[in-house]
């Protein structure tokens, strides 16, 4: 067990955790922030995308103390209060999710992108997202919010 | 009252989806992020045995692990079989196990963790039989039986079947039989001008929601049942878990959950029933949440197929009969589907005029992975098969695919395959309409291939949608659905139907799930129904609200509620005066009267005679090197009714075509000895964002429908052909026929160098 320090959505968290908890344990069982969705278990889907000091980073395969003294960002962190980040009004306004069990891992993904690429291409787009799998969408509603919240065609 | 015209202010409008906001901000409630104090968890223990006779199981150790509540094993629960159709799920394993995944025991723990190190205790003595891995194994006269027992059917499985069916007949494994036949195909086959015969193999795909099966159960101390599911019809679920476990319906509820996507593969109950029996155990409440891994080898893919197809053609290669023999592999238990036989069948060659046709359908055990339905089931394997099948036909013959889809597609007045007579047919229009988007015509390419596959299919009418409406004390409305939107986007269509029904903006509706105790009857998302039955249940519960609103006014205005007028926009007037809807509730609420609540119900039963028809199109290049097909570009041509929301529609022709281009490029259950060795999703290929293809979608208007407004259903239209229009344009490409699924760089190239020969 250890004391981990850290940043959650921009609120001082510290939280005693066994060395081997997951990050996505942490989040959903020890701070309840049930946002964030596990689906393969092992790094592949996305689902479980939160951002680590800016990068995408798959809390089902980290573990909590990696976070030890870093901002972490959860899909509950994403809006400022009830205004919604562009991202966001962007998936709901373009039909980016269906069911919208992989939309905070998809909304996260993309958030790191656009924070670091404001203005993406298609190409790119579909480059950075490659690693959240959507069942429902067959991901063109996806690029086209990404597009949208990005102000490129 | 005035009859509800479309207006187009609420329906045909891109609202946004009604649970779009909680599901973007994280707030959206799966079963798995719902706890109750308390809860514990559950995992179980599995067969890694395709066939075994279980010798002896010794938990001891496993019970006396601090931190464990319960463990259970066959002996423990009541020996009462589970299924949709056919009862043959046991909740554990008793006596023998059937596929690699079967469940022999399960553990109740303070954690995962501790649950696990507790399986890992259990000692289970195995004695390995034979096992039986195919269909056509399993039919031999010779085969043990997989199900020795007689196995209880729930009565009506021929319900909606065309043709005879038998139930359990006497061929080994065989879970039904189903034989039809329209016409005198034998004097058909005896005059045709040629005959051919074609067989193709389908395997198995996983439906592939995001979410795995998660249930979570408490029993409360006055002994109500309280279920948290990922189930896509917890009215369906609710009486089947009753019916098992012997409590009462209404002693159980199922909560309402969001679910996480299901294609067909979330209608069974999955591991509700040992969770509620580890629950009782326990005395605590127990949540369940399947592993990808369990999902992938042990929960309720799609039926693997094979199809053989025998047409014969007259002098201008038109269909004068067809003979099919469609066989499915349903794995070890038949129970996870709803029906006798997969519907597939029924749409056998549905786009075109068949005047004579036999066909046998047989559904088989195997100690394979069990097999449950996934969107549009069994339609995907036939499909392929008979569009394969008619551009074989076409090639030899040196006509154009498209002509000779052209030259046999159903028009109005021609019976289909089955023999029944539907109005409004659009086959050959779809077709052009794809075509000319496509440019089918325009001059060819080398090693560019393109193909075609047309597809055709009915809404669902069956099954019973009831909806309750509430007009506020402040004019709002509320609409209250008996089951959960999948991710179909049916939630915020219903508000849509409310607010054209009245002519109050969406905004004044909203919508709630309600839980099984709460809420009226709903058989759930199932074979393109929602879209028409939700329809017809808000039509009816609309123009009932709208007799008591009529009277209110009436009351109001002064007047005799038959001289009360709804307005487009939502107000009430008779003789010059209007009042609108707030005023009026207000009115109503200060005197008692407020608010007004009733029931609607769809028309199940409906005769079912409309069709919607789709023609894919298909650009693939094909590198002769190494055999890898690229698909550059595909046109969808959708025959569709009135378009409630313009994006959760075409959302559901994109989310389906990709499925569908998955299924044909990269999916598939891959088993070995019997077990499914594409564990994760790193082995299970669904396609991503990288992989998806140029799309053009052509939509042609004016379709029927028997929801109200002419809405009808699109579900099921895109997930459906496409695979075979991919393998048509790798025979136009580079002369490889692909009888099997899915279409891999490996077959390509196999066919390449064994290409001289090739058909």
């Amino acid at each position: 067990m250890r004391t981990v320090r850290l940043t959650v959505n921009g609120k001082p968290v510290a939280h005693e955790v066994a060395d081997n908890r997951l990050l996505i344990e942490f989040l959903r069982e020890d701070l309840k922030l049930t946002g964030t969705k596990e689906s393969c278990g092992v790094g592949v889907c996305g689902a479980c995308t939160v951002l680590l000091d800016g990068k995408p980073v798959s809390s089902c395969l980290a573990l909590a103390v990696h976070a030890d003294g870093g901002a972490l960002t959860t899909i509950e962190g994403v809006a400022e209060g009830s205004r919604l980040h562009r991202l966001q009004e962007a998936f709901l306004a373009h039909g980016g999710l269906q069911c919208g069990i992989c939309t905070p891992g998809q909304i996260l993904a993309a958030k790191a992108l656009l924070d670091t690429n404001p203005h993406p291409t298609k190409a790119e787009i579909q480059h950075w997202m490659m690693g959240n799998l959507c069942r429902c969408t067959g991901y063109y509603k996806i690029i086209e919010s990404i597009a949208a919240a990005a102000g490129v065609e | 009252m005035a009859v509800a015209k479309l207006s187009g202010k609420a329906v045909g409008q891109p609202i946004k989806r009604v649970d779009g906001i909680a599901k973007v901000t994280g707030r959206a409630r799966y079963a798995g992020d719902f706890d109750v104090p308390g809860m514990l968890f559950g995992r179980c223990l599995r067969s890694p045995y395709p066939s075994a006779r279980i010798v002896s199981i010794d938990v001891r150790k496993a019970k006396a692990l601090p931190g464990v509540h319960a463990v259970l094993t066959g002996a423990d629960v009541p020996d009462v079989r589970y299924g949709r159709m056919c009862k043959d799920i046991p909740t554990l394993a008793k006596d023998m196990v059937r596929f690699v995944g079967d469940k022999v025991a399960a553990v109740a723990a303070d954690s995962v963790e501790i649950a696990e190190t507790a399986l890992e205790l259990i000692e289970v003595e195995y004695e390995e039989q034979n096992a039986i891995l195919s269909a056509e194994e399993a039919m031999r006269p010779t085969a043990a039986r997989i199900h020795p027992e007689a196995v209880e059917v729930f009565p009506g499985a021929a319900l909606g079947v065309h043709g005879e069916l038998r139930m359990y007949p006497p061929i080994p494994n065989v879970i039904s039989q189903l034989v039809a036949k329209h016409g005198d195909p034998a004097g058909a086959f005896a005059g045709a001008h040629k005959v051919f015969e074609h067989s193709f193999a389908v395997p198995s795909v996983h439906q592939g929601y995001i979410e795995p099966h998660t249930c979570l159960v408490s029993i409360g101390n006055d002994g109500l049942v309280d279920v948290w599911v990922a189930n896509k019809g917890p009215h369906i679920a609710r009486a089947h878990m009753a019916a098992t476990i012997g409590v009462p319906e209404n002693r159980i509820r199922l909560n309402p959950v969001t679910i996480g996507g299901d294609f067909g593969g979330k209608g069974s109950l999955m591991d509700t029933l040992l969770c509620y029996y580890l629950a009782a155990a326990a005395r605590h409440p127990v949540k369940m949440v399947m592993t990808s891994f369990e999902e992938l080898t042990a929960a309720n893919p799609r039926h693997s197929a094979s199809i053989t197809l025998r047409t014969a053609l007259d002098r201008d290669a038109k269909i004068a009969a067809i003979d099919a023999r469609i066989i499915f592999n349903a794995g070890a238990y038949a129970g996870f589907v709803p029906v006798a036989t997969l519907h597939g069948y029924s749409e056998l060659a549905g786009s075109y005029r068949v005047p004579n046709l036999t066909v046998e359908v047989l559904r088989v055990y195997t100690n394979t992975v069990p097999c449950g339905h996934m969107r549009s089931p069994g339609s995907p394997q036939v499909a392929f098969a008979v569009e394969s099948h008619i551009d074989m036909m076409a090639r030899e013959l040196g006509l154009d695919p498209v002509e000779m889809r052209r030259r046999n597609a159903i028009a109005d007045g021609d019976p289909t395959p089955f023999g029944d007579h539907r109005p409004h047919l659009r086959c050959r229009e779809t077709i052009d309409a794809g075509a000319r988007a496509f440019g089918w015509d325009a001059p060819r390419v080398a090693d560019i291939g393109r193909g075609i596959s047309i597809y055709e299919h009915p809404p669902g009418t069956f099954g019973k949608s009831t909806v309750k409406l509430t007009a506020g004390a402040d004019g709002r409305f509320t609409i209250q659905l008996g089951s959960p939107d999948t991710g179909t986007g049916f939630h915020t269509i219903a508000t849509q139907l409310v607010a054209e029904h009245f002519g109050v903006p969406v905004a004044e509706v909203e919508v709630v799930q309600g839980d099984t105790l709460t809420s009226g009857f709903e058989a759930g998302a199932s074979g393109m129904r929602l879209t028409t039955t939700i329809g017809q249940a808000i039509a009816d519960v609309s123009d009932k609200m709208k007799q008591q609103l009529a009277a209110l006014a009436a009351e109001r205005l002064n007047c005799a509620p038959a001289d009360v007028r709804l307005g487009e926009d939502g107000s009430f007037s008779a003789s010059g005066t209007r009042i609108d809807l707030r005023s009026l509730m207000g009115w109503a609420a200060e005197r008692g009267k407020a608010p007004l609540s009733c029931n609607g119900e769809n028309k199940p039963g409906q005769p079912n005679n409309l069709a919607s028809f789709a023609a894919h199109f298909a650009e693939v290049a094909v590198d002769r090197e190494t055999g890898q097909v690229r698909v550059r570009r595909i046109v969808t041509a959708h025959d569709v009714g009135t378009i409630i929301n313009p994006v959760t529609h075409q959302g559901q022709i994109e989310g389906g075509l990709i499925q569908a281009f998955g299924q044909a490029m990269s999916e598939q259950v891959v088993l070995k000895n019997g077990a499914a060795i594409t564990a994760h999703l790193g082995d299970y290929k669904l396609p991503t964002i990288m992989d998806i293809p140029e799309l053009e979608t052509v939509l042609l208007p004016g379709g029927s429908g028997l929801g109200p407004f002419e809405t009808t259903a699109i579900g099921e239209m895109s997930n459906v052909a496409v695979p075979a229009a991919i393998a048509n344009a790798v025979f136009d490409a580079v002369g490889v026929r692909l009888v099997e699924l899915p279409i891999s760089a490996e077959k390509v190239l196999e066919g390449l160098s064994g290409k001289t020969g090739a058909t």
